[in-house]
């Protein structure tokens, strides 16, 4: 990808503010949560500010989509993010115990392992590309292992999570054609999988556990499997991808701070909640209204599309004084880069694992780097903020 | 001082857990939060406090 990368202003409201900077966005997300109930020229209704939103996500009438309208090229609803109410429930039910702080904790030795090897590539060049070396690369590792797929499938994995994400094409309907094209691809993979797996021995990985599983007294349908394995795929690879090269770049140029963390290592779980919310990679998310509701003084009608922009709350000065200070020390950091209420990500916890053994992991073999002289990091904030082109130089050892 | 977590308001965020893991747990089965020490020991009241300001949902409260 080239410098020329820009967020479509069909994307997010903040970008058609005076203030947007792909670099910095920060400025025009503290300028939206500070506009009374703003909404977008086509009317979409925008919530912004951080206090609304705990109360807005959760109220009953609040729904992830309009039921016609599935996220990211989904021919059917994504369990669990396109459902609502008991059938959500059910599924987070079955789900998050596989996602929790000490079930994730089994992963940390693979993610270590797969990290050092990345690292190993380039570790006595004095220089690297490490959105390709390591950001990209690795979640994609850690989810093959994860669900217990073949090492060689890889590419097609990188692949079509980056159509899903940012489809190309010059128009919306065109971008829309191929993330749907990209989309049919990854259903027709997921489902020979399920074949193989099926003929085959029981594993020990989550598809063997898809594969077992009760609920409600019956086993899941192959339909239902890759409905959340197609999730699973699209919400876990490029968010941590993104994740990981923002705190990265943001480290390479407050070498103060990342010395702070190398002095202090139990620090780094703290800052890595503050990047989560200085940097908020998932920038926004949508969802409609299905009645008439009061939320915070603030009307929503029936039939509203709202955007939700957990990037402009997670800098609202309301909530977080001197919201452009990333402090490590922040007493209060109620942030909602993961989102809130029930659609809180699912994965939050792999997230902050690989996050955190990724840091730790750079930062011991490359303790000292900085963005290569004369050359910038270039940032996106399409679909999910990252620094896809980050150019390191360090001491060669 | 007491302190609870409001059950239906928790979404399972584990910030509780990483900020202050004397006095939260997750839930294995529904990974909810749950609460290890109530009353609070005088020494983690800081802690209780700082754990309703973190809390995305404002699923946790404290009483004296
Ligand atoms: C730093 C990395 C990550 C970030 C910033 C992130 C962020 C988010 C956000 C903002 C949502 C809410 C979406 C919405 O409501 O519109 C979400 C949902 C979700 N995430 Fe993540 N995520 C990350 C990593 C992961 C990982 C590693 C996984 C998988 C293991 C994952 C799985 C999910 C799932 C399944 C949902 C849907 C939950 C539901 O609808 O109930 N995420 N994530
Ligand atoms: S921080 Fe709040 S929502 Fe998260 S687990 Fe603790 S009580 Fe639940």
């Amino acid at each position: 990808m080239t410098a020329e990368t820009v967020t479509p202003p069909h994307f997010c409201a903040a970008h058609l503010l005076g203030s947007w900077d792909e670099h910095h966005p920060q400025r025009a997300f503290i300028e939206l949560a500070g506009q009374n109930a703003p909404n977008r020229p086509d009317g979409t209704l925008v919530v912004a500010r951080r206090e609304e939103m705990t109360e807005f996500l959760r109220h009953p009438a609040v729904h992830a989509t309009d039921g016609v309208n599935y996220h990211m090229g989904a021919q059917r609803p994504l369990i669990p993010l396109d459902l609502d109410g008991e059938a959500h429930r059910k599924y987070r039910k079955l789900l998050d115990p596989l996602f929790t702080p000490k079930r994730v904790a089994r992963l940390e030795a693979t993610i270590r392992a797969r990290t050092n090897a990345l690292i190993d590539v380039f570790a006595d060049n004095g220089k690297a590309e490490l959105m390709l070396g390591l950001c990209a690369p690795l979640p994609a590792h850690i989810f093959i292992d994860l669900l217990g797929l073949p090492t060689d499938d890889l590419p097609i994995f990188l692949e079509f999570k980056e159509a899903v994400v940012r489809p190309q094409g010059a128009t919306v309907d065109e971008q829309q054609a191929n993330m749907l094209a990209a989309g049919e691809r990854t259903y027709d993979y997921l489902a020979r999988v399920l074949d193989e797996r099926r003929a085959g021995p029981p594993r020990d990985d989550l598809i063997g556990g898809f594969l077992t599983v009760e609920m409600d007294g019956g086993r899941l349908t192959d339909q239902e499997i890759i409905d959340i394995c197609y999730l699973l795929v699209i919400a876990g690879l490029d968010t941590v991808t993104c994740s990981l090269s923002c705190m990265i770049a943001w480290f390479a140029e407050h070498p103060a701070e990342r010395r702070r963390v190398l002095a202090g290592p139990e620090l780094l779980g703290k800052a890595i909640e503050e990047l989560m919310r200085y940097e908020s990679p998932v920038p926004l998310g949508h969802r409609w209204v299905t009645e008439d509701i009061e939320v915070h003084g603030r009307h929503f009608p029936a039939g509203s599309k709202v955007e939700v922009v957990w990037a402009a709350a997670n800098v609202d000065p309301d909530t977080f004084p001197d919201p452009l200070t990333v402090d490590f020390d922040r007493p209060h950091n109620a942030h909602v880069g993961f989102a809130a209420g029930p659609h809180r990500c699912l994965g939050s916890n792999l997230a902050r694992l690989e996050l955190r053994v990724a840091l730790e992991e750079f930062h011991r073999r490359i303790p000292e780097y900085k963005i290569t002289p004369g050359e910038d990091v270039v940032y996106t904030n399409y679909g999910v903020r990252a620094a896809i082109h980050l150019p390191i130089t360090f001491p060669a050892g | 001082m007491r302190v609870t977590v409001d059950r239906d308001r928790c979404q399972g965020h584990a910030l509780c857990v990483l900020n202050a893991p004397a006095l939260f747990d997750l839930d294995e089965i529904d990974s909810h939060a749950y609460v290890l020490a109530d009353p609070v020991p005088g020494e983690l009241a800081g802690s209780a406090r700082s754990a309703v300001e973190n809390c995305p949902e404002q699923a946790i409260a404290v009483a004296d």
